[in-house]
């Protein structure tokens, strides 16, 4: 086990090298140099422009600057951001904060609510529910997050429309953009959970739902192919109960992709908020990177790409490890 | 489904004459070609058919978007500017007789409304504007599949009327012709990606399946450096860098990030991001090449690697490839929808995107509730991709030969 976990800690070395090459490559697209537009800005002197391209190694060529930055990557440095003069590490250590937030309580939501469907759709297959099940997932699969989010924001509004029609009764049923509440400095730690939850709900319902189509599908197929296989024959030919079978035959292997899942999916949740976030205006990563790429600050582009790419790789490396720790088929090779 | 069937029931003449040359002797076996045995497995995926149905029908607008569209793409009046106009109201009941006429609609001006301050558009009921079809434009002309060149519109009103079905955006332009003419970009950018990626794919993989060694480990280890990068945001970083015209690569080639120019940048981009999978199948292919039985069997018998290539390898996999190039389409698609979301898809200038339309409502100072028929252009979006799918999910039980019906 620990030499598999180290052999496979070692393969991903070179692909990661791979990948801060290839971002720092394309990071060289910017036009100019990455300094330019900071030069614009009136209250700069040229000496602290100055000052800082030889600071970042702007005026070294390409490979010596990669050199700096790797080195500096290293050590667990990832630069200074132009716009704020912050570290990056500091300046992305926020929003990728919030985006976990997001991931995480989308990600249970996503179990909790897939698995049951999946093992309903599959126990009764051509039911009624079933078919529920499956134009779910096709919506699911095909709505796009960001329409999904606008769709969802304007029935809030109608809601409220309705309500305020009705009953006087004025407020949205759930808050549709940001994080925070405006008055949330003014509140207790408990308050200020239960504010973040509750802004959470609609984001986290999104991003959970296109991800529930895939997975609820999958689990079905799965289930199926196990509930018609030999071993489950035998089962019932012992006269293990429906419960059983279902339960304790079929559900386990099938669930062995999911279990192997969360590692993956940790990260791919971080960037499937992605256009989420910007609908909701979500302090996440996505609104992060597009502002650094706005700004052209450069760093900080650079920077959440390499700390996403280590979370994909980390994330993948966790699914392999509960994978062969869950399935018994597999051994550590 | 047996393979003895009356040969005329394949109807193809040469079959015809074979079959009667051999006519009187035993019964004529004709086996089903392989795209017939698939075609008829498809057509019994009623979703799928249906998906098909609907996708043709959507292509078949996005090609004739000139015609059916009231107005030009970009076409929008300064004064007054008809900004988020709602949906016009079509009449069909002549409101001085109660009767059934012909469908007409009214000018519209616009007003302040006092509580809630919000722009507010009240009819003008003193002359009816009939709808008429086939009308002549001479000042927006429009072409088809860029050959044919046209003014003649389905519909329109006369001026000063206008007829927006969906509504209008910030600029008073009409949602309606727009998402017609956004089909034109949003349709086509997932299927050309999607060849772009392929012939990635073919290249990439098949230097790295006939070469080996060095050549195979480079592109192999590239594949999984481009899977290890998020796909959202190297799509995000690449389209953005890119699409600037001062970026080294335009202004080596001399791009000036025309309309066009952002648009094929935008299949480039996303062809670029996908071609990974492709590229291990193809290589996986070829070197199995020397695995297989009867690849081994047919090189005893003298034939070429070339031969084997596209005789038993290809013929065998190109399936897989079609099912998986078919359910690409979609993601093509809503990637692309994100990006012009974000603004970084084809340039708004003269282009109009399902995705630049729902970015509309994202615009500054706009409360979706005012103006809910600013997300109408995500329903073509929502119908395309889960067609697709459908398509794609047909195709692929149509080819497994386990789930023949």
């Amino acid at each position: 086990m620990f030499i598999f976990i180290v052999r496979r800690l070692v393969q991903m070395v070179p692909t990661f090298i791979g990948a801060t090459m290839l971002a720092f490559l394309i990071s060289q697209l910017v036009p100019g140099d990455f300094l330019n537009r900071k030069a614009l800005e009136p209250n700069v002197r040229p000496e602290t422009i100055e000052r800082m391209r030889s600071q970042f190694g702007l005026d070294k060529p390409v490979h010596v600057q990669y050199v700096r930055w790797m080195t500096n990557l290293v050590k667990g440095n990832l630069g200074q951001s132009f716009v704020s003069n912050q570290p990056v590490m500091q300046r992305i250590g926020r929003p990728m904060r919030n985006s976990m937030y997001l991931a995480v309580v989308s990600l249970v939501l996503l179990y909790v609510v897939s698995i049951p469907m999946g093992i309903y759709s599959a126990v009764r297959q051509y039911s009624l529910g079933d078919q529920v099940v499956s134009v779910f997932a096709y919506f699911g699969l095909a709505i796009p997050n960001f329409f999904f989010a606008q769709v969802l924001i304007l029935c809030l509004f109608l809601i409220r429309g309705f309500t305020r029609d009705t009953f006087g009764w004025n407020e949205m049923l759930f808050p549709v953009a940001g994080m925070t509440s405006s008055n949330f400095d003014r509140m207790n730690a408990w308050q200020q959970f239960k504010d973040i939850a509750w802004h959470l709900v609609l984001p986290a319902f999104v991003v959970a739902t296109s991800g529930m189509a895939g997975f609820t599908r999958v689990l079905r197929a799965q289930m199926i192919e196990y509930l018609g296989s030999d071993f489950i024959r035998t089962a019932r030919a012992k006269g293990v109960a429906q419960r059983g079978v279902t339960y304790k035959h079929a559900l386990r292997p099938a669930i062995i992709p999911f279990v192997a899942g969360i590692g993956g999916l940790l990260p791919s949740l971080v960037g499937g908020a992605g256009l989420v976030e910007v609908v909701m205006s979500y302090p996440g990563i996505t609104p992060a990177f597009l502002d650094a790429l706005n700004s052209q600050d450069i760093y900080v582009v650079l920077g959440l790409l390499v700390i996403t790419t280590l979370l994909l790789m980390i994330g993948n490396l966790i699914s392999d490890l509960l994978l062969a720790a869950v399935d018994p088929r597999i051994r550590y090779g | 489904m047996t393979d003895a069937q009356d040969p005329r029931l394949d109807g193809s003449q040469a079959l015809d004459q074979v079959g009667e040359h051999y006519a009187g002797e035993a019964t004529q076996r004709v086996s089903k070609s392989q795209g017939r045995i698939v075609w008829e497995q498809f057509k019994k995926h009623k979703a799928a058919v249906v998906g098909g149905v609907v996708l043709i029908f959507m292509y078949l607008t996005a090609v004739f978007a000139g015609f059916l569209a009231p107005y030009g793409i970009n076409e929008y009046r300064r004064a007054p500017v008809a900004a988020f106009r709602p949906p016009t109201q079509v009449h069909f009941i002549d409101p001085d007789t109660g009767r059934l006429t012909r469908p007409f609609v009214y000018d519209v001006r616009e007003e302040r409304d006092e509580r809630t301050r919000q722009r507010i558009y009240v009819e003008d009921t003193s002359v009816k504007y009939p709808i008429k079809f086939f009308v002549r434009r001479p000042s927006q002309p429009y072409k088809i599949l860029g050959i044919w060149q046209s003014d003649l519109r389905l519909f329109g009103v006369d001026e000063p009327a206008r007829v927006f079905l969906w509504g209008t955006n910030n600029l008073g332009k009409d949602v309606f012709s727009r998402v017609l003419y956004g089909g034109q970009v949003s349709l086509t950018i997932g299927i050309l990606a999607v060849w772009v990626a392929l012939f990635l794919g073919l290249l990439m993989g098949g230097l790295a399946g006939f070469y080996g060694g060095f050549v195979d480990d480079l592109i192999m280890r590239l594949v999984e450096v481009i899977a290890a990068i998020p796909g959202l945001f190297l799509l995000i970083v690449l389209a953005s860098l890119l699409r600037d015209p001062r970026n080294p690569i335009a202004e080596a080639i001399g791009l000036r990030m025309t309309s066009a120019e952002t648009f094929l940048l935008t299949v480039i981009v996303l062809g670029f991001v996908g071609w990974g999978g492709l590229a291990r199948i193809i290589r996986g292919l070829i070197l199995s090449a020397r695995e297989l039985d009867y690849a081994a069997a047919a090189k005893a018998l003298g034939a070429s690697e070339t031969r084997i290539l596209w005789r038993h390898l290809i013929p065998s996999t190109a399936s897989y490839v079609i099912v998986d190039l078919t359910l690409s389409i979609p993601g093509f698609i809503l990637a692309e929808t994100g990006l012009s979301f974000l603004g970084l898809g084809p340039s708004e200038v003269d282009t109009s995107s399902w995705g630049l339309l729902l970015r509309d409502a994202t615009a500054r100072g706009v409360s979706i509730q005012f103006v809910p028929w600013l997300l109408i252009p995500g329903i073509p979006i929502f119908l395309a991709v889960l067609c697709w799918n459908l398509v794609g999910d047909g195709l692929r039980d149509a080819f497994d030969p386990k789930k023949r019906r």
